[in-house]
């Protein structure tokens, strides 16, 4: 699969703060999470990669185009939902949505028609005469993604895109999301929701205080041959009983991860149990959140 | 049991297409600029907005055609009642007189409105994400001004031109050519005016976080410069100081539009100090220049 995205020592500094530091990345095609606190450098990674900041230092490429000499090419291609507003809002969504088309270059009729189509799409269908000042924070964040999709682009930047919403909204701007892959658009959704990443991509960055901490698949990240066993007693007994042969054993109070560099950590737990007479209340594979990649990861920096 | 027949002529099918993908032309960065100038002009005029945001442009545009239309109505009455005497009303020169302070108005108000929402309202992240750049940007929003502003001063010259065509006693087609060479020199003319009032207005609207504020910023560097120019320029005893009548930028179009036009002089700053016309079209363009390059700038900062 071709590398949608590839960079090499990216730098950028804002004076004397530094947002991105030495950041090289090579990014497959596909639904991509950029993940990190707020300040990480996710939404000024996005801005390179579009061209509208310029590295301090380094090379950013989009489709295999340079950011600093085609972002003209690059723009041809691509949708950007920011976080911040970026709705004019004397204008009715329809309208809207026609210029947005038409600035990306689509001809008037072909704008008509996909506005029409995309707003639908997003749900906007029933408002789409109603002025956008007038929308809700749900409505707006809609609008926002139907403007990045209106003119068909190859790969969209979403910044943010459940920012402000409520559950509901978040549940439809997640399943919307979820759709892309269906329509070969690619993806890049910036969050500092980790579930939300989880939820609709397929390939992981995170970002901490301007560094690249991990980039990969996120099978990779989350899949760990980790048991988590619950004992209704004598918790420290197990754990010791596991310890004592071979297991690593993390406890933390009311449960126990357990990995074994050799054999199957289910037979040990299995026969550990049996041999100190103890139930349990839970015994299965360790489910290990992005979170908690995130936090080992940031931890180990 | 329904019959096939039946079936086909009384059922119908809903199909849900989804996305469809669009495969078709794109005009890229030209598709861009056009769309944005049109967009810019249709704001100004209020077109395709809310209807209070139609209502003092399309008075403006009245105050400036109506008494063209007048002109024309009183040439008509007086060749019906006095043949042969001669039209006092035809001045080309003399009407852009007459609409340069509702051009400046407008000026005042169309610029903030081409600049300060997009910039309030965040959406020049939009343009940032389309293919086009910062300066593509100006351009654009400063030729969608330039063209609607060249458009007021233009359309009620011509519906004189040709109101006063049909009035000829030579007929209409000998009308249009009698006055041909008066053509160049209307088109000229308002090519200054947009030259001296849009480029200030734009600069003043690039740096003002709000329309009141540059329109308010942008009518009293208009107006207050034509006084304290006048005063500064009556300092005989300072050498040069009659150059300081350059300094009021409103009336530099009209002391232009005299030498276009072959007139007596007016009653101009730069013209009363004696300043020749050649310098305030030197100035005029030089400060065009410079607040153009200022706007681009400042957008090259934004985007």
């Amino acid at each position: 699969m071709a590398d949608v995205i590839s960079t090499e020592g990216l730098s950028h500094a804002y004076g004397s703060v530094v947002a991105l530091h030495d950041v090289t990345l090579s990014v497959p095609q596909g639904r991509i999470g950029l993940v990190g606190a707020n300040g990480a450098g996710k939404s000024t990674l996005i801005r390179i990669l579009i061209g509208i900041l310029r590295p301090t230092r380094g090379a950013a490429q989009v489709f295999g185009l340079d950011s600093k000499k085609s972002e003209i090419e690059i723009r041809s291609r691509i949708g950007y939902m920011p976080e911040a507003d970026c709705l004019p809002l004397d204008q009715t969504a329809a309208d809207f949505l026609y210029y947005a088309a038409t600035l990306a270059g689509l001809p008037p009729h072909a704008a008509r028609q996909r506005s029409s189509d995309v707003l639908g799409l997003v749900g906007l269908d029933e408002e789409r005469f109603r002025q956008l000042g007038g929308f809700s924070t749900g409505m707006k964040q809609r609008a926002k993604l139907a403007q990045a999709i209106v003119h068909d682009p190859d790969l969209v930047f979403l910044d943010e895109p459940t920012a402000g919403l409520d559950p509901e909204g978040r549940e439809g701007m997640l399943e919307l999301i979820d759709r892309f892959s269906g329509f070969d658009i690619d993806v890049v959704v910036s969050s500092h929701v980790l579930g939300d990443i989880e939820r609709t991509c397929d390939w992981v960055i995170m970002l901490d205080e301007g560094n690249v901490i991990r980039s990969g698949p996120l099978a990779a990240h989350v899949d760990v041959d980790t048991v988590q066993v619950e004992p209704l007693s004598r918790l420290e007994d197990v754990a010791g009983a596991l310890a004592s042969r071979g297991a690593d054993v993390e406890s933390d109070g009311s449960a126990i991860a357990v990995t074994m560099a050799d054999g199957d950590p289910y037979l040990l737990v299995r026969d550990v149990l049996a041999e100190l007479g103890v139930g349990i209340r839970r015994l299965g594979p360790k489910e290990t959140t992005l979170e908690d990649v995130f936090l080992a990861a940031d931890a180990a920096r | 049991m329904t019959s096939p027949g039946t079936d086909s002529a009384q059922t119908g099918a809903v199909y849900d297409l989804g996305y469809v993908p669009y495969d078709g032309e794109r005009t890229g960065r030209r598709g861009a600029i056009r769309s944005t100038i049109r967009d810019g002009m249709q704001r100004v005029m209020g077109i395709r907005r809310r209807a209070r945001k139609k209502v003092i442009p399309w008075i403006l545009v009245t105050l400036a055609v109506v008494p063209a239309i007048v002109f024309v109505g009183l040439s008509f009455l007086l060749s019906s009642f006095a043949p042969g005497t001669e039209n006092p009303y035809g001045s080309h020169a003399d009407y852009f007189a007459l609409t340069a302070s509702i051009v400046m108005l407008f000026s005042a108000l169309a610029a903030p409105e081409e600049l300060i929402p997009d910039r309030r309202e965040g959406v020049l992240a939009i343009y940032s994400s389309r293919p086009m750049r910062a300066d593509d940007y100006v351009w654009a929003r400063a030729s969608a001004l330039g063209l609607i502003v060249l458009g007021f001063l233009l359309a009620p010259q011509v519906l004189m031109y040709v109101g006063f065509a049909a009035l000829s006693p030579n007929g209409f087609w000998s009308g249009l050519t009698e006055s041909a060479d008066q053509i160049p020199r209307i088109i000229a003319a308002g090519v200054v005016y947009v030259l001296a009032l849009t480029p200030v207005a734009l600069l003043i609207a690039a740096f003002a976080s709000r329309k009141t504020v540059a329109s308010g910023v942008y009518v009293a560097v208009m107006w207050l410069t034509i006084p304290v120019s006048f005063a500064l320029s009556q300092l005989t005893e300072v050498p040069g100081a009659r150059y300081a009548s350059l300094l009021s930028i409103y009336g530099l179009p009209e002391h232009v539009r005299d030498w276009i036009f072959d007139v007596r002089p007016g009653t101009t700053a730069p013209a009363g100090a004696g300043v020749e016309p050649w310098i305030s079209l030197t100035v005029i363009v030089i400060v065009a220049i410079a607040s153009f390059s200022a706007v681009i700038w400042r957008y090259r900062r934004l985007m």
